[in-house]
């Protein structure tokens, strides 16, 4: 029975309609990754690449970095995002960074020094302010933000506040075509984010583990393991321990004598 | 020639609640200072019964919160100069009138497309500065001024661009909005003659022997039949602006409204000049004596009204006011040549210097100067020396030029983040340790340097991870075996 009874109209409608929908841009099935192209410069692994949707790390969206510790390689496994981000003489903004950003370390990584901007807001509230200030300014290519230390100027509410304070820097970096990167640690997986992409990393050994617990498409949760940190620049010896220069010297030993 | 006249209807009572409209019942007084007479009233004083004329001390008994300014020519003046100095971006040619201003358009109608958009734009920008202002257009200054005036006494006006017309549309106009003297005018008006078009059919002879020379070179003038030079306005190459609040103001919201304002007045004067302001200083007054004094600082040249509030208001945020205010001064003493900017579609390579120029200046305008900075490589093999903070102004600055010589130092292993000053660790049977054992990666490299200055480095680094794979750059310092320090974060 080819005709449509209107018994089954409506399953057959749906059926069809879903279909139709799934082709609609913004549109995709949990299971799959969003197949819209959105503006992504590739992060230099290949191997996150291909789990990223629209092929790299995306412009023009908050991103979450979660991370334990400062020294995990959370920044230099994006060094190569930030150059192309930094491209077109936009700016790549530090805001509250945990230290100073050293700057041959970011020569050596290829990051254009010129156009790197930091700024030490004294509290949360200016951190945010300034984040979002360069975001939606378009000027910036990139714009790295911390808010672990940052003093609050106002005792207040805490999660509806940051979940409110960060969907307005998703707006910001949308309006912006940013690059927008939130560090933040590993117990914020638990919260809910407004960000449509969240990165953990974690070290294990001498390479990176890289889950995605929250992407446009299904979360990734065998992680990847990627080569990253200081390492990965430097492939070198093994360290041996130098004896210091402190322990006394041997009496010098004449090397010509004059023998009359 | 076309000119546009711009009359300011009870000018006095416009600059007192220019701030702002006074809910009060307000007057200005005028005269003798033992029977002041009051010379304009606000619509809550009319409300009141009081009218122009009548003695202060009967305007008090209608009204008992009654508020009385003074009038004060002087301000009058500078008010109007400062109008003319801001008329000067429609017009190179501008005069100054007994309650307003003229300008000759003739040769601005093709910049401004036709004149119902010019004087539609001067009308709206009189609003944004706080002034009710009437215009009237007309081939002579006096028939403008006199168009003007019917406007504002609520008299139908058609304005009239050639000369042909002008008789024809002046005809029905009342005599007492021209300036003659007020027994001229009752002569005028005993024989009959109270409209223009009477005037206009007297003989000229006549009229000068009974009413002076004057009086005929007037009509003259206004009808085109005898030439009318004035002599433009020259504004000051300084600008200097006050404003005073009907009712003193606590909190900062309340400032930015007038200075909004005074804003607009420099922006319209810098227009006329071609010019910017890279400095401000605004000065907000309480009570007598104490002020406080705002410097606005800019990289370039600037007179956008909106970017230079915003400025403002973000370091207004941060200022601690010790009083209410009751004024507020804004003056900016070097006028400076101005790069006009295209507003492009697609934003270009010159755009996107300007939004991160202006980046720079509205975070430093709220986080303070010295938190907003961009980083360089130093000239030393010290790692300390080795990294600098440069100003983030200007910004602007080629690449390349800022790095005094970058590429000095090879490409080695180099933390992410330094310390600002290295942190001495534990060690644990002579093995440095932070957050747990760390184990020695890489290494060592010997930087021995400084000897010629006094700070003097001679350490050996290394590489070393904790049980938690977390990279750190460390040293041992020489002179001290047991002695190591955390310099760097691999991040």
């Amino acid at each position: 029975m080819s005709s449509v009874t209107p018994a089954n109209a409506g399953a057959h409608f749906q059926r069809a309609s879903v279909a139709e929908l799934a082709k609609l841009p913004g549109v995709w099935r949990g299971g799959e990754l969003e197949n819209v192209v959105h503006a992504t410069v590739p992060t230099g692994h290949a191997a996150l690449d291909r789990e990223l949707p629209g092929g790299g790390w995306p412009m023009g969206t908050l991103a979450e970095v979660l991370h334990e510790g400062v020294g995990q390689g959370e920044v230099s496994f994006l060094s190569s995002a930030l150059t192309r981000a930094a491209g077109d003489d936009r700016l790549v903004a530090w805001i509250h960074p945990p230290y100073m950003p050293y700057a041959p370390a970011l020569e050596s990584l290829a990051v254009p020094l010129e156009r790197m901007l930091v700024v030490r807001p004294s509290s949360r509230e200016d951190a945010l302010w300034a984040a979002e200030q360069a975001m939606r300014s378009g000027a910036c290519g990139a714009v790295l933000l911390w808010l672990e230390g940052a003093r609050r100027a106002r005792a207040g509410g805490r999660r509806e506040d940051e979940y409110a304070s960060l969907r307005r820097l998703q707006m910001a970096a949308e309006s912006g075509r940013c690059m927008a990167v939130y560090f933040r640690p590993l117990a914020a997986e638990k919260l809910s984010t407004p960000a449509h992409l969240r990165v953990a990393l974690k070290r294990e050994g001498t390479s990176l583990e890289v889950r995605i617990p929250k992407r446009r498409g299904p979360p990734l949760v065998l992680p990847l393991a990627i080569e990253a940190g200081w390492r990965r620049s430097f492939p070198v010896p093994p360290a041996q321990l130098l004896p210091s220069h402190s322990t006394p010297k041997p009496e010098r030993t004449p090397v010509l004598s004059i023998v009359r | 020639m076309l000119w546009i006249a711009l009359e300011l209807p009870a000018f006095p009572l416009q600059i007192a609640e220019r701030a702002g409209a006074c809910a009060d019942a307000l007057v200005i007084s005028e005269g003798p200072a033992q029977r002041p007479l009051v010379v304009c009233a606000n619509a809550a004083a009319h409300e009141c019964g009081i009218r122009e004329g009548q003695a202060v001390a009967a305007a008090k008994a209608l009204a008992s919160e009654l508020r009385v300014v003074p009038r004060d020519e002087a301000v009058e003046r500078a008010t109007l100069q400062r109008l003319a100095a801001w008329a000067a971006q429609f017009t190179p040619m501008v005069s100054i009138e007994a309650h307003g201003i003229v300008l000759e358009v003739e040769s601005s109608l093709r910049l401004f497309d036709g004149h119902a958009r010019l004087t539609s734009a001067i009308r709206q920008g009189a609003r944004d500065l706080g002034f009710q202002a009437t215009l009237g257009i007309a081939p002579t200054p006096l028939a403008a001024r006199l168009f003007a005036r019917a406007e504002a006494r609520g008299l139908a006006v058609r304005s009239c661009m050639t000369g042909e017309h002008l008789a024809e549309r002046v005809a029905d106009l009342p005599l007492f909005l021209l300036d003659w003297p007020a027994k001229t005018l009752a002569h005028l008006a005993d024989l009959g003659v109270l409209r223009m078009k009477d005037v206009l059919a007297l003989p000229g002879d006549g009229l000068a022997r009974r009413f002076g020379a004057p009086v005929l070179l007037d009509r003259e003038r206004l009808m085109g039949r005898v030439a009318d030079p004035r002599v433009p306005y020259q504004p000051p190459p300084r600008f200097r602006s006050r404003i005073e609040l009907p009712a003193e103001a606590d909190g900062v919201e309340a400032l930015l409204f007038p200075l909004r304002r005074m804003l607009n007045e420099l922006e319209g004067a810098l227009r006329g000049r071609g010019s910017g302001v890279q400095q401000i200083a605004v000065t907000l007054e309480h009570g007598r004596s104490r002020r406080t004094r705002l410097d606005l600082d800019f990289a370039s040249p600037e007179r956008e009204t909106d970017f230079i509030l915003a400025i403002a208001r973000e370091k207004l945020g941060r200022l601690v006011l010790p009083a209410a205010t009751c004024a507020i001064v804004v003056s900016a003493d070097a006028l400076l040549p101005y790069a006009p900017r295209s507003a492009a579609w697609l934003p270009g390579p010159a755009e996107t210097a300007i939004d991160r120029e202006r980046l720079v200046e509205r975070l430093a305008a709220r986080l303070g100067r010295d938190r907003v900075f961009g980083i360089a490589v130093g000239d030393d093999h010290r790692p300390e020396k080795e990294t600098g903070v440069r100003p983030a102004f200007p910004l602007a600055a080629p690449a390349g030029a800022l790095s005094g010589n970058a590429g000095l130092t090879p490409v080695s292993k180099r933390p992410i983040w330094l310390l600002n000053r290295p942190q001495k660790l534990v060690t644990r049977q002579g093995q440095p340790a932070y957050l747990g054992e760390l184990a020695l990666e890489a290494g060592p490299e010997r930087i021995e340097a400084g000897w010629w200055d006094g700070e003097e480095v001679c350490r050996d680094y290394y590489v070393a991870t904790n049980p938690a794979g977390e990279a750190f750059w460390i040293f041992r310092e020489h002179r001290d075996a047991q002695a190591w320090y955390l310099h760097g974060v691999f991040s």
